[in-house]
């Protein structure tokens, strides 16, 4: 992944994002195919969505509690409560699946004994 | 791509990936690779299958692993990314395997023909960003509890508390604090899309991640306005730098902009 940092916005740019800004788009959004054709779906581990949080609640509320009642207001910086909530955030995406669903990804349950036995090397790059 | 030799290992059962739909008469970008099926090969196996006007891009995957691994995960947009870069595609999504390349052919790409096409034109001259942002957390605190008297009274009642007297204020606390926080996310949303919504030609709001997440917008924009999209991303960092840190991905296929689709009756469930 290139990113790149322009000198005055410092707005980082990349293709693509970390794990968790993948999963937002291709775990909630895209096309199913279980939604045009009842073919078949392998076994998925989507164990990691599993790491979604959702932000309202006691836990957060006293996490901002705490960082609040460290807040020096008189005095500039507060870098430590960066590093208090820094591990935070990481790797974390809210909400779960907020986008229509269009499919469901049925783990692998149908038919893969009707696999043929046959597969025809037919893909070709077109130019 | 070379003629795929005979598997080996007689039983290994193999399906077709199918990562996403373009025209045909596209080329996949060279050196990209595929999710790692981990076959022996060691290939990436990508390549493309063809009906009519439409091409689905596939690769060869073992059905009797799991996927869903990061490296699964990170490849799957990786490939429709490199592709959009160059031509519309539409993007399938995680996890979709059929039994082989003539099922991609006559059980998803003819039956449905008539909306990829319609939907392949409608995105021709398009990608998608999305833009995140995160607070400063310590500029965002200082500033609700500043904005915010009954927020400053509570603050100072409990720095004389110990901690269990002091938990449902601490707990009323924090709820506040998100409360505002949810009101400047909100302004911050609107602001975001009177910068930029004039450069795309649609946008979601959604839910920002994590406990500081300020922004997260995703944005449909023409292939010959991005210049000025991005500039004006810059611009709008320019002016919440220090408070706000923004991340710009793309651009990618459009995932959060994709057209209805209404899935059809299919009985015999």
């Amino acid at each position: 992944m290139t990113v790149s940092q322009r000198q005055g916005g410092g707005v980082q740019k990349a293709p693509q994002g970390g794990l968790a800004e993948v999963l937002d788009l291709i775990l909630d959004k895209g096309l199913v195919i279980d939604a045009f054709v009842k073919v078949s779906l392998v076994g998925i581990e989507i164990l990691t969505i599993d790491a979604r949080i959702v932000v309202a609640s006691v836990d957060t509320y006293l996490r901002f509690a705490e960082a609040t009642n460290r807040l020096d207001l008189h005095a500039k910086g507060g870098k430590d409560l960066g590093e208090f909530m820094g591990g935070m955030t990481e790797n974390v995406t809210q909400g779960g699946a907020k986008g229509k669903t269009k499919g469901v990804l049925d783990a692998g349950k149908e038919k893969w004994d009707e696999l043929r036995d046959e597969r025809r090397a037919s893909r070709k790059q077109e130019s | 791509m070379s003629e795929a030799p005979e598997q080996d290992s007689g039983n290994e059962r193999i399906g077709s990936y199918v990562y996403g739909i373009l025209r045909s008469g596209q080329r996949i970008p060279d050196g990209l690779e595929g999710i790692d099926t981990g076959s022996e090969s060691g290939e990436s196996g990508l390549g493309l299958v063809s009906a009519g006007p439409l091409a689905a891009v596939v690769s060869d995957v073992a059905v009797d692993r799991p996927l869903g691994t990061r490296q699964h995960l990170l490849a799957h947009e990786r490939v429709l990314n490199a592709i959009a870069v160059e031509t519309a595609v539409l993007p399938m999504r995680f996890g979709g395997v059929l039994t082989d390349d003539d099922a991609v052919r006559e059980e998803l790409l003819e039956p449905h023909r008539d909306y990829f096409a319609r939907a392949l034109e409608d995105m021709a001259d398009l990608v998608q960003f999305s833009l995140r942002g995160d607070y400063d957390q310590s500029v965002i605190l200082t500033r609700i509890v500043e904005e915010n008297p009954s927020i400053r009274d509570l603050r100072e009642r409990i720095s004389g508390m110990d901690e269990d007297s002091s938990y449902y204020d601490r707990v009323k606390l924090g709820e506040a604090v998100s409360q505002a926080m949810d009101a400047i996310r909100a302004a911050d949303a609107d602001a975001t899309l009177d910068a930029l919504g004039r450069y795309a030609v649609a946008t979601v709001v959604k839910e920002v991640s994590g406990e500081t997440g300020a922004v997260h917008v995703a944005f449909l924009v023409r292939r010959d306005h991005r210049t000025d999209f991005e500039r004006a991303v810059d611009d709008l960092g320019d002016e919440w730098s220090g408070r706000v840190e923004l991340r710009l991905f793309g651009p990618t296929a459009c995932f959060d902009f994709l057209p209805e689709y209404d899935v059809p009756d299919q009985d015999g469930e």
